[in-house]
């Protein structure tokens, strides 16, 4: 793997068995992804862009095929190792934001950090970093359902930045939100990637979306079709 | 934030519902401690000094069928025997009440402290009563409930036997297992009823706790083959064969009991599922974030054994804080005399308590470790 590549992905391909039925969501796809990049995945509905995503960020497993991320070829690793391996090396922002309702905004942050072992203070310093980056430290206290949809979103890319991951990976993150909110988010991923020390892959099936990023992906039918530098 | 301060957090989301299943907990374990108790009181003979060296002596053929009078002498010559007394059952209706809230039993007056030592009452009442004929001494419960004072008279009309009485109270005892009962002369009673010579039971106590098992045989020995032959037994094997006699009550407080453990099994851990259920998607999120399949079945475990203890500590402590504190003979109108929530029944209660926590937890667990993280993240989505 070189050295600046985060992610090497060789001949991946996922079948799913729906039903009777098999349905191939990815089809050897072969991708390298550099540090620092902010790789944005393209494609229509049932493309495989997500599936590709979710084997790359350690949440799905492939039929075949090697996905090595920092060197790790995160298919062989168990159960167990991936969750650890997830909660150091993944940050992760979805579409429906997927914070715990009954935790402030500053909980929600700490979550990942519980499983760290650090002390409370050293969590309570990187929550607040974190908030800041995202410029929400002044609701900390809030409960999700006391933010609005963007500031939500930037409590979720606080969470998924606070265990201070490689690689983030955000499904669709501007999916729910108006525009000014989906620009403050998709600034806010463009300059993590900006810093050059994260690399941010992100599902969107929307074009002003993707023209943040910094190269962009197209797929159909579980194939790469074609690549796009955009910046 | 601490995993306990998430766990309790999670757990109260939703208070209603919450709340709700920790009274379900609490009444059906508040019920199941309740039948335990019962089920003691009614099985367990009280336990004294001078229980242990009584013997009870009843027809062979059934405790309805009487023995005769001339038995006595024969007794009291069996080696080991130190006292005995007849003891019949007289069953009288008392005012307008057919089954009293005591029980009346004719005996051998001079016979109270050798047989029942435990019976307390003043000696010059003991006197009184043994130089009366026609008078009777009645527990300390059975005065309280009727108001009755010495002197009183109590008129019994006889059901069971053919004679009515009319009984002076000259004594008023207490200190015995149940202080309800009303003892009164037996050859008083037999001379109402045209000397019958007969008796329902002869209590013996033995010289001493060694000589119990001899006495028993030599009583039993003594008797057979004759035509009244005998059932001698110590006191302990006679209650618990006279509550045989209502039917197996073991075996059907037990089924009541199981039946309620088991359906609160199955409602608290349909409520678990439920819970967890809706929380599909937040597992999926937390097994994303790096949480892991034990870590997650913890929560889910703490959370369901957590609603499981706090519905014991309503339920059994409820029972316990109720059955301390009622006056259980009034509340029962003298069924019953104790009601005692022994350590042992309440550690039983909490035990279901806990296993009913790990057993509603166990559904729950299994379908978030089969949840792929991508399957649970399209839950509700």
């Amino acid at each position: 793997m070189g050295k600046d590549l985060v992610v090497r992905i060789q001949n991946l391909t996922k079948i799913y068995l729906q039903g009777e039925i098999n349905v191939t969501a990815l089809d050897n796809v072969s991708l390298d992804i550099a540090r620092g990049e902010f790789l944005t995945l393209m494609g229509p509905s049932g493309s495989g862009k997500s599936t590709l995503l979710h084997i790359m960020a350690g949440i799905d497993r492939p039929t075949s095929g090697k996905c090595y991320v920092e060197s790790v070829d995160v298919t062989k690793l168990t159960e167990s190792q991936l969750a650890d391996w997830r909660n150091q090396n993944v940050g992760f922002v979805f579409q429906s934001f997927n914070l715990i309702p009954v935790l402030t905004a500053f909980e929600n942050v700490e979550l990942p950090l519980l499983l760290t072992g650090l002390s409370g203070k050293r969590r309570r310093d990187q929550v607040r970093t974190a908030l800041e980056m995202v410029g929400l430290a002044d609701r900390a206290g809030h409960l999700p359902r006391q933010l609005s949809g963007g500031q939500e979103q930037r409590v979720a890319i606080a969470r998924a930045l606070v265990t201070d991951p490689h690689l983030v990976v955000a499904d669709e993150p501007t999916g729910n939100l108006d525009a000014n909110s989906a620009n403050e988010v998709l600034g806010i991923l463009q300059s993590l990637a900006r810093g050059g020390e994260k690399t941010v892959i992100m599902v969107t099936h929307d074009p002003k979306a993707a023209a943040f990023g910094s190269r962009s992906i197209h797929l159909e039918k579980g194939e790469l079709i074609r690549e796009e530098t955009t910046q | 934030m601490t995993i306990g301060g998430f766990i309790i957090k999670n757990a109260l989301r939703n208070k209603r519902r919450a709340l709700l299943s920790i009274l379900s907990v609490a009444v059906s374990l508040f019920l199941l401690v309740t039948l335990l108790v019962l089920l003691r009181e009614l099985t367990t003979p009280m336990q004294d000094a001078d229980a242990a060296m009584r013997i009870a002596v009843r027809n062979r053929v059934s405790l309805a069928n009487t023995l005769p009078y001339r038995q006595r002498a024969v007794i009291e010559r069996i080696p080991g025997v130190a006292a005995i007394t007849p003891f019949t059952f007289f069953g009288g209706k008392f005012r307008n009440e057919d089954i009293p809230s005591f029980a009346q039993f004719a005996m051998d007056p001079v016979q109270l402290t050798n047989v029942f030592g435990e019976a307390k009452l003043p000696l010059d009442q003991l006197n009184n009563w043994i130089a009366d004929r026609s008078s009777c001494i009645i527990g300390i419960e059975t005065a309280k409930r009727y108001d009755f004072k010495i002197g009183d008279k109590i008129k019994l009309v006889g059901t069971v036997w053919p004679a009515d009485l009319e009984l002076t109270i000259k004594g008023i005892y207490k200190g015995t297992p149940d202080d309800r009962n009303v003892l009164f002369h037996h050859d008083y009673m037999d001379e109402a009823c045209g000397r019958l010579g007969i008796v329902g039971t002869w209590w013996v106590r033995a010289k001493s706790l060694e000589e119990v098992p001899l006495v028993v045989e030599r009583i039993n020995k003594e008797f057979k083959n004759t035509s009244a032959e005998v059932l001698a037994e110590t006191e302990r094997s006679f209650v618990l064969g006279f509550i045989s006699m209502w039917g197996n009550i073991k075996i059907l407080i037990g089924s009541i009991s199981t039946v309620v453990v088991f359906t609160l099994i199955l409602v608290s851990g349909s409520t678990m599922s439920m819970a967890i259920r809706e929380r599909f998607r937040e597992l999926a999120v937390l097994k994303a974030l790096g949480f892991r399949r034990h870590e997650l079945f913890a929560f889910i475990l703490a959370e369901s054994f957590g609603f499981a203890m706090l519905g014991a500590l309503v339920g059994v402590g409820g029972a316990w804080l109720l059955y301390t504190n009622i006056n259980i003979t009034a509340a029962t109108k003298g069924m019953f005399v104790a009601f005692e929530l022994t350590p042992r029944i309440m550690a039983i209660g909490f035990g279901v308590a806990s296993l009913l926590g790990v057993v509603a937890s166990i559904m729950p667990s299994i379908s978030m470790a089969r949840m792929s993280v991508v399957q649970g993240l399209k839950t509700l989505d």
